[in-house]
């Protein structure tokens, strides 16, 4: 990697972020109502740094599990979806529609069915990752260009080669952008999820924050919630690398 | 009327399947004894929120100002924003990695923090919604900003055309199908995040509605307020489809 | 005598009857084909030249089993009429576009058809390895499509058809995107390779000097709605090469098919406008 690439890679943007946080605020006087000095935030994680740990251990797990069966059930319905024409044109509207809703108000009612168990946060998070999953998955096979299922077919390719050597790479992409939005969604669905009753969690703790009114413990929580989210996001980008090597035309 | 009847051809399978799994939910639960508590059927929801309308039409009004206000809000300063870093190319460079990291925080995560700035009423719930629209608006427009190859930009310059008239000619309508999805994504999250907000803390709104409710096991008054919550913003989602079809006309 | 009995029996490798093509309803129907009759002798080497947009690609993709022809032809392979769809995996077809697929490598692009007919990863992948120096892509096994030039996109896509081994191959403008050099030397190895197998091949092209040197026969279309406008038998000896093109004979057919492609070409323009 050279200067240039590094200097623009996401390591780059925190050490800067940091550094500006760290110069900026002393300099103009910034109101620890707003952004107290980063080390008073860092002490303060220190000071709760077994709990942070838990938390932190704990929506991971949340977060992870309900996105996994987000994609397996997600994917599954792209296929069958994009298998099936008049499925696809009785539900993809209503998949839609339920996407824009406000899903996240699901969360007391998915609470009342699983109680304050680990299960009714990986709900919620399976709930928010599956849309997105489903819909990316179903337009991806759709952009299958008629042309090469064309040349496919001279070829004498069965509906499943088609699937397997076709649609589906084709689809890729798609599915891993879909995925990169679930990821983030599964993470805001597991910590409102938490909102709903629990004890450990980081949700669990920027609920304590917000009540005793620490402003430096919600910029720690908001730091760890921001580490997940990129350490998800990242390890999805890993996945793209691998999976998705090839440039489309 | 050929637009109608094809109106009518693409709405029937979707009426059917909606019709199909209302009853499947009405009967179902009432063939497998499902008690209220737990999975009220269609028919109960809908008659409570028609019996709460007083309160859930206030709460929904509440909630629709908030989230429109914020998304307009955020996406404006997105726009702006992208603008101004495609004409300035320093300010991307000052101001890109605190995007990115902010990006990477879900924005739920700053709904304590903007009750404790900004209070209970509103303005908190505004100051969310925007910044859950901002980034997404931003980093998609300025993606598509730079959509256009060197190749197309020397070509505009080769005629004469100046900064502002690459960026009006050639970027912005480049960006287009960008910033529709930024948009879409943006109103959203926008929604899901003031009414996350209001569930933590406000005067009135849908999610305070909810967490009401919750909190007195009132659970059909939960269900009501979800199905309305889902039809604002249905409808939202609606206007916003009719808008972005003007913006990306050539499609 | 004997000329009569060979013709029973043997029939024509591939035999169009009256095949014809339209696309949408009534109103703004577009007849892209019309009235097609076309017969092609087994081992025949025929090139298909017309104006752009009269329905050649149309046409590969009907004789490719693509597309079923309209009700009123039908199509016969060695003289028996297919059925829509029955002629699939039976024709090596080559699109205009080289239609490569982005995520596999260039040997993997090569071997899709053998995959497709079930052959093991492995063998296809030896068979197509052992053809690539033939193709001047030596050394390229391993890139990926956006990795490579027009030209050599467009052999790869070459190779994949001749890979798929069937009697009948159908070229639509192969060399297309091919530089002059290369472009002579490919219909030079074209020819070579069809000397040696002797498979039947209908090429579309736009050039005509490249008509008259492959082909047996160059068959001419007239402007959309396509038809065949008229057939030309090239007795030039065989095998031919680089200096058949300077011949008197080559001239007179050359001078010959230009007039009649020029006049089709002028009305494709002429009806556009008013
Ligand atoms: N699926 C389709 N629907 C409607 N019209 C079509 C369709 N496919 C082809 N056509 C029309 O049929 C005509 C012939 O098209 P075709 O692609 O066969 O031309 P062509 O001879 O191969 O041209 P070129 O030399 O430019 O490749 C064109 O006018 C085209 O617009
Ligand atoms: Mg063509």
């Amino acid at each position: 990697m050279n200067a240039r690439a590094l200097a623009r890679s996401p390591v780059a943007s925190v050490v800067y972020v940091a550094a500006a946080w760290l110069v900026l605020v002393p300099l103009f006087k910034v109101q620890p109502r707003y952004l107290p000095p980063l080390p008073v935030v860092l002490a303060d994680g220190l000071s709760v740094w077994p709990d942070l740990v838990a938390g932190f251990w704990r929506t991971l797990v949340e977060t992870v599990l309900g996105f996994l069966a987000g994609v397996v059930l997600g994917v599954g319905f792209g296929i069958a979806f994009s298998a099936s024409r008049i499925m696809e044109r009785a539900f993809l509207p209503i998949f839609v529609a339920l996407q824009t809703v406000p899903v996240i108000a699901f969360g007391a009612i998915v609470v009342i069915w699983f109680g304050n168990t680990i299960m009714a946060k990986v709900v919620i998070a399976l709930y928010l990752a599956f849309f997105p999953i489903a819909v990316n998955t179903l337009r991806g096979l759709e952009l299958a260009d008629p042309q090469r299922i064309a040349l496919m077919k001279s070829f004498g390719a069965s509906h499943l080669q088609l699937f397997l050597k076709l649609a589906l790479p084709t689809a890729l992409p798609n599915i891993l952008i879909g995925m990169k939005l679930a990821v983030a969604l599964s993470l805001a669905g597991a910590i409102v999820g938490e909102w709903f009753g629990d004890t450990v969690g980081l949700g669990v703790m920027l609920l304590q924050a917000l009540y005793f009114e620490q402003i430096p413990r919600v910029w720690v929580l908001i730091i760890a919630c921001g580490a997940m989210g990129t350490l998800l996001y990242g390890a999805l980008v890993l996945l793209e690398r691998r999976f998705v090597w090839w440039r489309t035309d | 009327m050929a637009y109608g009847l094809r109106f009518i051809r693409s709405a029937w399978p979707v009426a059917s399947a909606l019709a199909l799994l209302l009853l499947l939910w009405q009967f179902g639960a009432a063939a497998l004894d499902i008690p209220t508590y737990i999975l009220p059927r269609p028919a109960e929801i809908f008659v409570t929120a028609i019996a709460k309308w007083p309160l859930l039409g206030d709460a929904l009004t509440v909630t629709l100002i908030e989230a429109v206000g914020g998304f307009l809000l955020g996406a404006a300063i997105g726009i702006v924003l992208a603008v101004l870093m495609i004409l300035v190319p320093p300010l991307e460079a000052l101001l890109m990695p605190i995007a990115v990291v902010i990006n990477a925080v879900p924005s739920i995560a700053f709904v304590p923090l903007v009750l404790l700035w900004f209070g209970l009423g509103m303005e908190s719930k505004i100051a969310i919604g925007a910044l859950a629209v901002v980034l997404v608006v931003l980093l998609n427009l300025l993606a598509g900003l730079k959509r256009p190859e060197a190749d197309a930009i020397n070509l505009m310059r080769s005629f004469g055309a100046g900064r502002i008239g690459i960026l009006w000619r050639l970027q912005l309508p480049a960006a287009m199908p960008g910033l529709v999805t930024g948009l879409r994504v943006g109103l959203a999250r926008s929604t899901i995040a003031v009414i996350v907000a209001e569930m933590m803390g406000a005067y009135s709104g849908i999610g305070q509605v909810i967490y009401q409710a919750t909190g007195q096991v009132d659970y059909l008054t939960v269900w009501a307020a979800v199905f309305v919550a889902s039809l604002g913003s249905l409808a939202l989602y609606g206007v916003l489809v009719a808008i972005d079809r003007k913006l990306v006309w050539w499609r | 005598m004997p000329d009569e009995t060979t013709a029973v029996a043997t029939p024509p490798h591939l035999q169009l009857v009256n095949v014809w093509k339209r696309f949408g309803e009534a109103p703004k129907q577009t007849v892209a084909v019309r009235n097609v009759d076309l017969s092609i002798e087994p081992g025949a080497f025929v090139t298909l030249i017309g104006p752009s947009g009269c329905g050649k690609s149309t046409l590969f993709s009907m004789i490719s089993g693509l597309l079923p022809p309209d009700s009123d032809g039908s199509l016969l392979l060695n003289g028996k009429v297919q059925q829509d769809g029955a002629l699939l995996g039976k024709i090596a077809f080559m699109p205009q576009r080289d239609l490569l697929f982005p995520w596999r490598t260039v040997l993997d692009n090569a071997t899709l058809a053998l995959e497709v007919e079930g052959m093991p990863r492995r063998r296809a992948r030896a068979k197509a390895e052992a053809l690539f120096p033939e193709f001047g892509l030596g050394g390229f096994e391993q890139h990926y499509p956006h990795q490579l030039s027009g030209g050599m996109r467009q052999r790869v896509a070459l190779m994949r058809t001749f890979l798929f081994e069937r009697d009948l191959i159908l070229l639509d403008e192969p060399f297309g995107a091919l530089d002059a050099l290369t472009r002579s030397m490919m219909q030079r190895w074209l020819l070579d390779i069809w000397a040696k197998h002797r498979r039947t091949v209908l090429f579309i092209t736009h050039d005509i000097d490249e008509a008259i040197f492959l082909g047996d026969k160059v068959v001419v279309m007239t402007a959309r709605p396509g038809t065949i406008k008229c057939e030309e038998a090239i007795t030039l000896p065989r095998p031919r090469d680089l200096g058949v093109v300077t011949t008197p004979e080559f001239m007179a057919v050359k001078k010959k098919l230009l007039a009649v492609v020029e006049e089709e070409s002028l009305k494709t323009f002429a009806a556009a406008s008013p």
